[in-house]
């Protein structure tokens, strides 16, 4: 505590000798975020069509492959599709209960393995065996929490039922959404976090954030773009029109 | 830095740079490139100019109630769980990790990659301490088996070949990979991904830091910051105290032109958020959380000479186009941030006798401040920086002398005349097709590269009397 106190008044005197230097000030912030991002989901409620085909354009830039499905029930076909084509045969879902369908259920029966995390299994040997298989499987299945155009950004929330690793560890990483999640801007997301902070641990059930904007990749040796360093070598959206 | 290499002075640390054929070509490649993408990705985003304006001024802002802001932060982390520690300088930080690593056992550290890590030398105490440490950006990755040091602040090995690549690979990871980068990452995946599994510790430093909330943002490309945040048990960030930021509405200013500015991206592939340990429902994440907040010589700059270099985002993008960066490449400079920003940084953390040589290295051209997207005023620091170090007579003694008297001779109207009547006499055996070429003693330092425009025949004064 001596070193904070001490520390922050070295501070305290540098910053006493510079007021009036500056009139700058920060970003304006939403008064209500609450009702700012309400406003945002109203608005593209009726813009989301433009939002998602910019959306398209900017993933597909960041060498992201873009799919679109009528419903639920037609996503583990495309995810078995997906698997079908690169001989893919273990997969890891976030749990069905936040997915909103059951992949393990769908696909189990067509010679693929998958494992889903289940929320409440944080006990040491639920750990274990939930890192075991992530870092085996070849495909992982998640949700998009938001969904940003402007960048084709997929934005997750880690927490219960939905493992950070799902879109890391494994080569292949499918993110499923609806029209609900799409934003057309930063600033927008700007929004949103402030309205997911006013009572995070209400709004969010584990400690991270993930902006994912395509796959994994560097440039690092002769500035040859090689994709999949270290976390996913693709990175798969799958747009659900009625969900 | 070694200070072996140190002991050579900056002029034969730049001689010899300009001599290596290949670390001239990958320069001139990389940062033309680095050139090219920045400027279409500004292009093509019209709201770039304000956001630049914007964010530079949310750093003005926040370095005046810098106090405030990390109070703010402290507390928040330590609401989520986390542990903050207050390091004033580079060795108390050593010292928290070691003793950190001491306390629970940890054997090997894997780092995203961390100027300030760099800046703290935290590989070597690590090392001395019988911790591994294991970088992970592929780039440091390179620099760390080769045991060299970075040349770029976001391209650290661009001084290196795939063939030098291959080399090292296969000697120190035993086999034989061709020089195909394609290959060589794979190798470095599966090498590094079985660290990632086993470390004990992730450590990383931080892109930004939100106060209102307590999250640490880390801004990566290749997904090695999301690996060493999620999977080892304990998470270990370093941040210099410039990095706070207030707010979220803030964060999404400097992510819009961050990339861009370094890379040409519209994001970074990676934009990860850590709010503490992992929480209760989590299946993974580190248990514990550690903030290190480093002032190291910063503090003192809040009101000072230095005060705008305390904005920078660590970008690169006025490494790229700096003519002498350029030409020397960043291991030249000697010190861990190099490029015109470095000297500025260097002179903070290292005091301004250690750019007593590199305070010249810059031709003040301005094209970094024109590129940097806080728009730091570079140019007007470095010659502050000179003044400074001429009036704390770090300057050689001749480089005063002779400064010094040029400004006598500039303050007095009769030693004007006179000296500008001596020197068309004393220039005459120099002139040559009408510039002043191949001067002799201390003056020859300068005609040895550039030449000079010799003094009138007629002074401006000497014609302004007729004129009248």
């Amino acid at each position: 505590m001596a070193a904070r106190a001490e520390f922050l008044e070295r501070i305290r005197r540098e910053v006493a000798k510079t007021p009036g230097l500056f009139g700058a000030s920060t970003a304006p912030r939403p008064s209500d975020p609450a009702a700012g991002a309400e406003a945002i989901r109203r608005e593209l409620a009726e813009r989301w069509p433009e939002a998602l085909e910019r959306f398209r354009q900017e993933f597909e830039r960041v060498a992201g492959v873009f799919h679109r499905v009528r419903d639920l029930d037609a996503v583990p076909d495309a995810i078995a599709d997906i698997a079908r084509e690169r001989g893919i045969r273990s997969l890891v879902t976030w749990d069905p209960a936040v997915l909103g369908f059951d992949a393990a259920a769908a696909l189990s029966g067509r010679g693929l393995s998958v494992i889903a995390a289940r929320a409440g299994e944080e006990h040491e040997v639920g750990r274990r065996r939930h890192r075991a298989d992530a870092a085996a499987a070849q495909l992982g299945v998640t949700g998009a929490d938001l969904v940003l155009a402007e960048t084709g950004t997929l934005i997750l929330l880690s927490g219960a039922g939905r493992p950070r690793s799902t879109s890391l560890l494994p080569d292949v990483h499918v993110a499923v959404f609806g029209r609900d999640r799409l934003l057309e801007n930063l600033e927008q997301v700007g929004v949103m976090l402030e309205a997911l902070h006013v009572d995070p641990d209400r709004a969010m059930s584990g400690a991270m954030i993930n902006f994912i904007t395509g796959p994994s990749r560097t440039a690092d040796i002769e500035l040859t773009l090689t994709r999949g360093v270290h976390g996913p070598k693709e990175v798969h959206a799958i747009f659900v029109e009625a969900a | 830095m070694s200070e072996e290499l140190l002991r050579t002075p900056f002029p034969e640390r730049a001689g010899a740079a300009l001599q290596d054929a290949f670390l001239q070509e990958a320069l001139t490649i990389a940062t033309t490139k680095f050139i090219d993408l920045r400027k279409e990705a500004f292009a093509g985003f019209p709201a770039g100019e304000a956001l630049r304006d914007r964010a530079r001024a949310i750093k003005e802002a926040t370095l005046q109630h810098l106090d405030v802001h990390l109070e703010r932060l402290a507390d928040n982390v330590e609401r989520l769980g986390g542990t903050v520690h207050w390091a004033a300088t580079g060795e108390e930080a050593r010292e928290i990790v070691l003793r950190l690593c001491r306390d629970r056992g940890v054997r090997m550290a894997v780092k995203s990659k961390s100027m300030a890590t760099e800046e703290i030398d935290l590989n070597e105490a690590l090392e001395h301490a019988g911790v591994t440490p294991v970088e992970t950006d592929l780039g440091e990755y390179i620099i760390q088996l080769a045991h060299e040091k970075p040349s770029h602040i976001i391209a650290p090995a661009i001084h290196k070949t795939k063939g030098q690549v291959a080399e090292l690979f296969s000697r120190e990871l035993r086999g034989q990979f061709p020089a195909d980068p394609e290959v060589l990452t794979g190798v470095a995946r599966k090498a590094l991904r079985e660290k990632f599994l086993q470390a004990d510790m992730g450590i990383t430093g931080a892109n930004f830091a939100v106060a209102d909330t307590g999250t640490v943002v880390l801004v990566t490309n290749e997904g090695n910051g999301r690996m060493v945040t999620s999977l080892p048990r304990i998470h270990v960030a370093l941040m210099g105290i410039e990095k706070v930021i207030p707010s979220m509405s803030d964060l999404v200013v400097f992510l819009a032109i961050l990339a861009r500015s370094a890379t040409g991206q519209k994001l970074s592939s990676y934009t990860t958020l850590v709010r503490g340990p992992r929480r209760a429902g989590e299946l993974e994440g580190p248990e514990e959380f550690h903030l290190i907040l480093l002032d190291n010589g910063r503090a003192r700059q809040i009101a000072s000479t230095l005060r705008e270099a305390l904005y920078c985002l660590r970008c690169g993008a006025c490494l790229n186009v700096c003519p002498v960066y350029r030409q020397i490449g960043g291991h030249a400079y000697g010190y861990t941030y190099p490029g015109p920003i470095g000297i500025l940084l260097t002179a903070m953390l290292k005091g301004n006798r250690s750019v007593r040589e590199l305070a010249h290295a810059s031709s003040l051209c301005g094209a970094c401040k024109d590129v940097c997207p806080v728009r730091i005023d570079i140019p007007r620091m470095l010659i502050e920086l000179r003044e400074h170090l001429d009036r704390e007579k770090i300057a050689p003694w001749t480089e005063r002398v002779v400064f010094r008297a040029f400004r006598r001779l500039l303050l007095s109207p009769t030693a004007f005349r006179l000296s500008a009547r001596a020197g068309r006499l004393l220039q005459r055996p120099f002139v040559r097709q009408g510039r002043l070429r191949g001067l002799p003693l201390l003056f020859g330092r300068w005609t040895r590269t550039r030449d000079l425009p010799p003094v009138a025949a007629r002074t401006f004064r000497e014609r302004w009397k007729e004129l009248r």
